[in-house]
């Protein structure tokens, strides 16, 4: 049995090395690419302008504090902002999708098209949809919410009604023989029965709105990705990095808040409450420091 | 003749295979039923199959009751939404009372509030209202789950091994709050326990199943 899982594995792994040689055709033209990029780093990358924190010549700035109207500010705030508008609206349009996706809670003539609804949101990246709205609301913000919300929508719903499909059946088994109907049972049953999933992962959807409204921005749809795009096309690669140093920041701090309040809602939680050197290090370096301290209380009988 | 509330006519329950055959029983008004004998027998599918959860293999089951408020059901592992509070718990039995086009996210008229007051009371689980049910202990989340019972007065009550877990004194709580709703419902339990002893005690008419039939004692 082992021998065999070794020939399968190694197998698949000669088969990926073949593809990869086969894919890359004449190694010849690599020739003097890490010095390409060295020169590339040191010419046009490093170090970064951060002019992109002075405020921007017009408008002219009514702040007291440069900063609030400088490129990198406005973009990164009208991004959370675009992320935050898609994930609420993303949340309320699939959680009613989600009820109906869910195959212990909807019969398969209303759970199969509701899925194929989903999947078919899921299967466009937000960049398609962010072309495709560009079309109908032009360049800017709006296009960039109706990308992230469709997106959200498609990815959200998946995830939250398979969290639904996972609930236990026995309160799903007392509804129904008690007579409720498929709203009653999804409402008071289903949605707080997985309440801490769905949290979770409209916690999940926002820091994942966030990672890719600047991916988003990049083909006009707003946020700081417009900005990207246009140093890109300027060829001011140093303040694309300075950009991107900051939108790495946001993530972080976004990703540190979002998995705290992941951890808070997830009992004897999948989600370990992180620590900033968890953000950084590897899991190897950091996971026996902090165990999940999430433990369950116990009212003890009080007679 | 008390008021039938359900009538089983040569039904046979199982999955694949028929696990008891040939059932013809009719369950009345101030019946209260145990259901006997060893695990895996066929207790539980037979109690699923009066509450319409499973289909049987042959033969009818009659409801006198309408399912929508006048059956009760409690699974053997409660089926109670963990992170609810006890109260809104409790709450959900009595919303079945209301028309099916009561929204359910809008509150419960007053008169059924009280019900769910009174219910929390006469289980000993007031002072647990606004607690949720996932940090109760076993016992506590059985007499949540016969407050909920009880708050739908249901003429009907199917109870899967309810009374486990419970000391003497819950048992007696327990059993004094269904039977005050039996009496003022004239309504009828089915239960079904492992502890013959217990059984004995509070049913008035036991069933037991043996190689693949049900027989009354008499």
């Amino acid at each position: 049995m082992q021998k065999r899982f070794f020939l399968i594995v190694s197998c698949i792994f000669l088969l990926s090395i073949f593809l990869f040689f086969d894919l890359v055709g004449e190694w010849g033209r690599l020739t003097g690419g890490w010095g390409n990029l060295v020169i590339f780093f040191e010419e046009s990358l490093w170090p970064p302008n951060w002019k992109v924190l002075e405020a921007q010549s017009y408008p002219i700035c009514d702040s007291k504090l440069d900063i609030f109207c400088s490129v990198a500010w406005l973009g990164i705030v009208e991004t959370l902002k675009i992320a935050f508008i898609a994930t609420v609206f993303g949340f309320l349009i699939s959680l009613p999708l989600s009820v109906l996706a869910a195959s212990n809670l909807s019969p398969i003539y209303l759970a199969l098209p509701s899925r194929i609804l989903l999947a078919g949101m899921r299967s466009l990246p937000a960049i398609i949809w962010a072309v495709l709205f560009m079309i109908i609301f032009d360049v800017g913000a709006l296009a960039g919410i109706f990308a992230m919300t469709f997106y959200t929508v498609g990815y959200l719903g998946k995830l939250q009604f398979e969290s639904m499909e996972g609930i236990k059946n026995a309160p799903l088994e007392a509804a129904k023989a008690t007579g409720m109907n498929r709203f009653e049972t999804a409402w008071l049953v289903a949605i707080p029965e997985s309440a801490n999933n769905l949290l979770s992962h409209v916690l999940f959807m926002f820091e994942y709105n966030v990672r890719h409204g600047s991916v988003v921005g990049l083909v006009g749809a707003g946020g700081i990705g417009l900005y990207l795009n246009t140093y890109l096309k300027l060829a001011q690669y140093d303040k694309v990095v300075a950009l991107l140093i900051i939108i790495f920041i946001v993530v972080v701090i976004i990703d540190f808040i979002s998995m705290t309040l992941r951890s808070a809602v997830n009992e004897g939680g999948d989600v370990e409450r992180p620590t900033w050197s968890s953000l950084f290090l590897p899991a190897a370096f950091t996971s026996s420091n902090h165990p999940t301290p999430m433990k369950k209380e116990t009212i003890e009988e009080s007679e | 003749m008390n008021e039938e509330l359900a009538h089983l006519h040569e039904v046979s329950i199982g999955y694949v295979e028929p696990l008891v055959q040939d059932i013809t029983i009719e369950i009345a008004a101030g019946d209260v039923i145990a259901i006997l004998g060893p695990s895996g027998i066929g207790k539980t599918t037979l109690l699923r199959t009066i509450a319409g959860l499973v289909r049987p293999l042959s033969g009818d089951v009659e409801l006198g009751v309408e399912p929508r408020g006048g059956l009760g059901y409690i699974p053997q592992r409660l089926g109670l939404v963990g992170n609810l509070s006890v109260r809104a718990n409790v709450e959900m039995g009595a919303r079945v009372r209301l028309s099916k086009w009561h929204l359910p996210f809008l509150p419960l008229p007053k008169d059924l509030n009280e019900e769910v007051t009174n219910c929390l009371e006469s289980l000993g689980i007031d002072h647990l209202a606004e607690q949720p049910v996932r940090i109760l202990s076993g016992g506590q989340q059985r007499r949540v789950a016969t407050a909920r019972s009880i708050a739908q007065a249901p003429k009907l009550l199917l109870a899967d091994e309810f009374l486990g877990e419970l000391d003497d004194d819950n048992v007696e709580i327990v059993m004094s709050a269904v039977q005050h709703v039996i009496d003022k419902q004239n309504s009828a339990l089915v239960m079904v326990e492992h502890h013959e002893e217990l059984a004995r005690q509070v049913a008035n008419r036991i069933w037991k199943i043996h190689d693949g039939r049900l027989i009354e004692e008499d």
